[in-house]
C-alpha cells in the first residue's frame, strides 16, 4: 500500500493528500460536507458506476503541477482521477452551481413528482438534490413520458417513471447476481428499465437494486405503501444468515418490523449487501438480534419523528375554518368511491397517529 | 482568384481518379490499374514506425468530423508486450448528409482493404474489423468479396507476400444506431454490448476493444492512407493549403442541380463548389440560395452570405480553416464533409425541428442532459414549427442548447446543440415570424430575406 504515492489535490481551496488513483470525487468525500458534489449514479461499490448523470461535474481550473492547463470542460469528478497538484472548483465555480441546475432541471423534467404517494419520499436523493440545488418552478411545459408497465414479481416493484437511468441496478444485477434479468430496453429519452420477456426478478441479491435506487423507481413490493420512512424507527440489527452477513437495518413501529434493508452510510451506500431471504422474508422481531438504534444524520426527515411520545406529540390545531372566515371544508369526494386501498370504515386524515399497516386493505397484488 | 487555382489544381483526385473504370470493384481490374502498390512497399520496404510518421507528415486529417490529425492519432497507441492491438475501421457513417463512405465502399472496396492492410501492418493489428452501418444492407458483402479476392490473392491472411505479417480483416455489421459511430460506442457495440459511449479516459489508445489498444479510423482516412504511401507523405501534403492537406470527399445534396460525391483538393472556393458544373452545378430550379450546412448535420448552418463570405469579407474555402473561420459566431466546419444546401423555399425552422428530431431519436439516453435535453428542444422546435410556440420558446432552446453542450459524456450532445444554437443564432428573425406570423408562416416560408445580403464588413 505504501507505493502508491500520494497527490495533493485541493478542492474548494480546501487541500488533502490522497494516494494516487483516487477519483475527485472521492478525494473531496475524504474532505466531507458542502465541498463532496452530489452524486447520483456513481456507487462506490459497484465497478464500472459513474459518469451518467452529471451531478457530479466539476471545474478543474488547474490540470496538475506538470500541466497546470485547466480542462476546457466540466468533468465528472466521479471518473477523473487527480493528480498531483490539481486544483478542482466544486461550489466555488459558478459554472458548475449552474451547470448542477440545469441537471437537475433535465433529471426532474419527466419525472413525475409524485413525491407524496412514493415510498422512496424522505430519503430520496433526487428530492435532496432538487431542494439543495434545483429551481423552484419547471420551464417544461409538455406531457411528462409514461411507460408500459412491467412486473417484476413480487419483490420489486418498478416505476420507470420515476427512473433517471443511473444504471445502478444494472450493475447491481451484473456484480452481485448470477444471471441478469434485467436490463435497459430501446434507447434516448425512451430507454427503459426492464425485463426482454416478463421475467421476475428473484435471484438471490437481487433485492439490493432496491437499496442502489436513488429514486423510487425499484421500492420494496413488500413494504408498499405500508408506511412512510419517517414514521418508522430504524434500528441495527444481525441474524446468522447462511447466504449473507445478516447484517442489516430493521424499520420499525412498535413491534412490527415494517421493511428490512442493508445499513446505509453517509453518502446513502450500502455497507454490506444482503440477501433476498433477510430482506423480504424476515419481518418478525423474533428473527433478529438489535443491536440499538441506527444513528440517522439529524438533517434526515427520518430523524424527525424519533421523539414522539417522548418529548410529547402535538397535535395541530385545524387551520381551514379559521383561515375562511368560519366556513367550514366542504367534502367534494369521498375517496373510498374511488379507491380500496384503505378500509372502507376508515378515514386516514382522522385517525389518531399515523397510518398503520392494519388501516389498509392487505395486500392484493 | 478561383479560376487559377482552377488551372492549377483541378481534377487532382486520389481516391476516385479510377472510380469510373469498369470493373474497378473486381480485384483483377483494381490490380491491373496499379492497386495494392502500397501494400507491396509498405510491408517490404518500410517499418511500421516509418509508416507512421509517413502518415504524420502527410498532415492527413480524420475524415470522420473532427479532423483530428491521423498520424499523431495513430502514434498514441499504447503496445504493452503480449497484447494484441486493433485497428476498426468506422465505417457507420450515419451523419445524416453524409454518403462519401458509402460510395467509397460500394465502388472502389478494394481501395479501403488496401489501406486497412497498411494501417494495420503499421498499428500492429493482426485482427481489424470494419464496422458497417446496419442500414448498408448490401455492402458488407461486397466487402467480403473483396477481402475473399485480396486473400486468395495473398494480400491478407497468413504470412501476407512472404513477409511475415499476419492479418485478418472482419466485416461487423451495426445494428442501425447513430451512436454507434461515436468511436467508444462502436467498440461496445462491437463487443456485442448496448452501444453506450463510453467515459473517457481511458482513451481507445489505450483500453479499446476488448481492454486491448484501439484505433478507430474513418473509411475515409484510411482510404487515403494508399496515395499517401505511394507518393509519400511530403508529396500528399503539397495539396490542398495549409493543415487542410490532401484530398477530401464531399457529398453534396440538398436543393442543387448536381446532387453527389466529389473529391476537391481544398483549394477551391465554397461559391465555386456550389456554382461550377464541374461540382454542384448551381441551385436547382433556378433558385437562390438560401443556407448551407457544410459538414454534415452536426456542424452549424450557415445562411448564405456567411457561407460565401467570411465575417471579415474574404472568400470562403473549401477546406477545414476557411470553413471555421470566425468560430461559431461566424463560421461552420469542414465536419464529415456532407454538404447539405437549402434554397429560398426552404423553412430553417422546419428543418432544425427535423434535425432535433434525429438527435432526439438517436441520442443513447445514458447521460440526462442529452436524453432530456434533445427530446425538450424538439419539442420546442415543433411547437414553434407549427405556429404554436411563444417568442420565449427561442430563448429558452437557446438556453437549453447551451446547458447540453460540453456536459455530456459523448459529442452527441454537442452535435444536438450546435445546428439549435447556429439556427437561432443566424435565423432568429424566421423564428420570431413564426411566432408573430403563427398563421402565415403555416401557409408560406420565410423565404430568402436578408440572408443572402451582401455583410458589412467594418473598414
Amino acid at each position: 500500500m505504501s507505493d502508491i504515492p500520494l497527490f495533493k489535490v485541493t478542492i474548494d481551496n480546501i487541500s488533502i493528500e490522497v494516494p494516487a488513483g483516487t477519483t475527485v470525487l472521492n478525494a473531496a468525500r475524504m474532505i466531507g460536507g458542502e465541498v463532496a458534489p452530489p452524486a447520483m449514479c456513481y456507487y462506490s461499490k459497484l465497478e464500472g458506476s459513474g459518469g451518467k448523470c452529471r451531478t457530479c461535474l466539476v471545474e478543474v481550473s488547474k490540470g496538475s503541477e506538470k500541466d497546470p492547463r485547466p480542462m476546457p470542460k466540466l468533468v465528472a469528478s466521479c471518473r477523473t482521477t487527480v493528480m498531483d497538484g490539481m486544483e478542482v472548483k466544486n461550489i466555488t465555480s459558478a459554472k458548475v452551481v449552474d451547470a448542477r441546475a440545469s441537471i437537475v432541471e433535465f433529471l426532474l423534467l419527466n419525472h413525475p413528482l409524485d413525491c407524496p404517494i412514493c415510498d422512496q419520499a424522505g430519503e430520496c436523493h433526487l428530492q435532496d438534490l432538487s431542494y439543495e440545488h434545483g429551481k423552484e418552478g419547471t420551464r417544461y411545459e409538455f406531457q411528462r413520458r409514461t411507460f408500459k408497465k412491467h412486473d417484476l414479481g413480487k419483490y420489486i416493484q418498478l416505476h420507470m417513471t420515476r427512473c433517471i437511468l443511473c444504471y445502478r441496478c444494472v450493475f447491481t444485477a451484473d456484480q452481485l447476481t448470477k444471471k441478469r434479468a434485467h436490463g435497459i430496453l430501446d434507447r434516448g429519452d425512451h430507454s427503459e428499465i426492464a425485463t426482454f420477456i416478463e421475467k421476475n426478478l428473484d435471484s438471490d441479491f437481487i433485492g439490493n437494486v432496491i437499496d442502489v435506487c436513488p429514486v423510487g423507481a425499484l421500492t420494496d413490493k413488500t413494504f408498499r405503501f405500508k408506511n412512510r420512512v419517517w414514521f418508522l424507527k430504524p434500528m441495527d440489527a444481525h441474524r446468522d444468515c447462511p447466504t449473507c452477513s445478516g447484517k442489516v437495518t430493521l424499520w420499525n413501529r412498535g413491534d412490527e418490523v415494517f421493511r428490512v434493508t442493508a445499513r446505509k452510510d453517509q453518502w446513502g451506500e450500502v455497507e454490506d449487501w444482503i440477501c433476498n431471504d433477510c430482506r423480504f422474508e424476515k419481518k418478525k422481531t423474533s428473527d433478529w438480534v438489535i443491536e440499538g438504534p441506527r444513528l440517522i444524520d439529524r438533517h434526515s426527515v427520518i430523524a424527525q419523528g424519533h421523539y414522539a411520545g417522548t418529548v410529547g406529540m402535538h397535535k395541530p390545531t385545524e387551520t381551514f375554518s379559521a383561515v375562511h372566515h368560519g366556513r367550514q371544508p366542504k367534502l367534494l369526494m369521498d375517496i373510498h368511491s374511488v379507491s380500496e386501498v384503505n378500509q372502507a370504515d376508515i378515514d386516514l386524515s382522522i385517525i389518531a397517529g399515523p397510518a398503520h399497516s392494519n388501516n389498509f386493505n392487505s395486500n392484493k397484488d | 482568384m478561383a479560376k487559377a487555382t482552377q488551372l492549377n489544381t483541378m481534377g487532382r483526385k486520389l481516391l476516385l481518379e479510377k472510380a469510373d473504370v469498369e470493373g474497378i470493384r473486381f480485384y483483377d481490374v483494381y490490380r491491373r490499374e496499379g492497386g495494392y502498390r502500397s501494400v507491396e512497399k509498405a510491408l517490404k520496404t518500410m517499418s511500421p514506425e516509418e509508416i507512421v510518421e509517413e502518415v504524420k507528415k502527410s498532415g492527413l486529417r480524420g475524415r470522420g468530423g473532427a479532423g483530428f490529425p491521423a498520424g499523431m492519432k495513430w502514434s498514441f497507441i499504447a503496445k504493452p508486450e503480449g497484447v494484441p492491438r486493433h485497428l476498426v475501421c468506422n465505417a457507420d457513417e450515419s451523419e445524416p448528409g453524409t454518403f462519401k463512405d458509402r460510395y467509397l465502399m460500394e465502388f472502389i472496396p478494394h481501395l479501403l482493404i488496401e489501406g486497412l492492410i497498411v494501417a494495420s501492418y503499421a498499428l500492429g493489428s493482426h485482427a481489424t474489423y470494419i464496422y458497417i452501418r446496419g442500414e448498408y444492407a448490401w455492402i458488407p458483402e461486397i466487402l467480403e468479396q473483396a477481402i475473399a479476392e485480396a486473400k486468395a490473392n495473398g494480400f491478407l491472411g497468413k504470412n501476407i507476400l512472404g513477409t511475415g505479417f499476419d492479418c485478418e480483416i472482419y466485416v461487423q455489421r451495426g445494428a442501425g444506431a447513430y451512436i454507434c459511430g461515436e468511436e467508444t460506442a462502436l467498440i461496445e457495440s462491437l463487443e456485442g454490448k448496448r452501444g453506450n459511449p463510453r467515459i473517457k479516459p481511458p482513451f481507445p489508445a489505450i483500453k479499446g476493444a476488448w481492454g486491448r489498444p484501439t484505433v478507430v479510423n474513418n473509411v475515409e482516412t484510411l482510404a487515403a492512407v494508399v496515395p499517401i504511401i505511394n507518393e509519400g507523405g511530403d508529396e500528399y501534403a503539397k495539396i490542398g493549403v495549409g493543415k487542410s492537406t490532401g484530398t477530401k470527399l464531399i457529398s453534396a445534396c440538398g436543393n442543387i442541380n448536381k446532387p453527389g460525391v466529389y473529391e476537391i483538393d481544398m483549394t477551391i472556393s465554397v461559391e465555386e463548389f456550389i456554382f461550377s458544373d464541374e461540382y454542384c452545378g448551381g441551385i436547382a430550379n433556378g433558385k437562390r440560395l438560401k443556407a448551407c450546412i457544410p459538414g454534415g448535420s452536426s456542424v452549424p448552418i450557415l445562411p448564405a452570405n456567411l457561407l460565401l463570405k467570411t465575417a471579415k469579407g474574404e472568400t470562403r474555402y473549401m477546406n477545414y480553416e476557411s470553413l471555421s473561420d470566425g468560430g461559431f459566431a461566424t463560421g461552420s466546419m469542414m465536419g464529415s464533409g456532407g454538404f447539405i444546401v437549402l434554397d429560398e423555399d426552404q423553412c430553417v425552422v422546419r428543418n432544425t425541428y427535423s434535425l432535433a428530431r434525429f438527435y432526439r431519436h438517436e441520442s443513447c439516453g445514458q447521460c440526462s442532459p442529452c436524453r432530456e435535453g434533445t427530446g425538450w428542444m424538439e419539442k420546442l422546435l415543433l411547437r414553434l414549427e407549427k405556429g404554436e410556440g411563444k417568442i420565449s420558446d427561442i430563448d429558452l432552446l437557446w438556453d437549453i442548447q447551451s446547458k447540453i453542450e460540453g456536459n455530456t459524456i459523448c459529442p452527441l450532445g454537442d452535435a444536438a446543440s450546435w445546428p439549435v444554437a447556429a439556427a437561432i443564432r443566424h435565423f432568429r428573425d424566421e423564428f420570431e415570424w413564426h411566432v408573430t406570423h403563427a398563421a402565415e408562416a403555416q401557409k408560406r416560408n420565410y423565404g430568402l430575406a436578408h440572408y443572402a445580403d451582401p455583410i458589412h464588413v467594418p473598414a
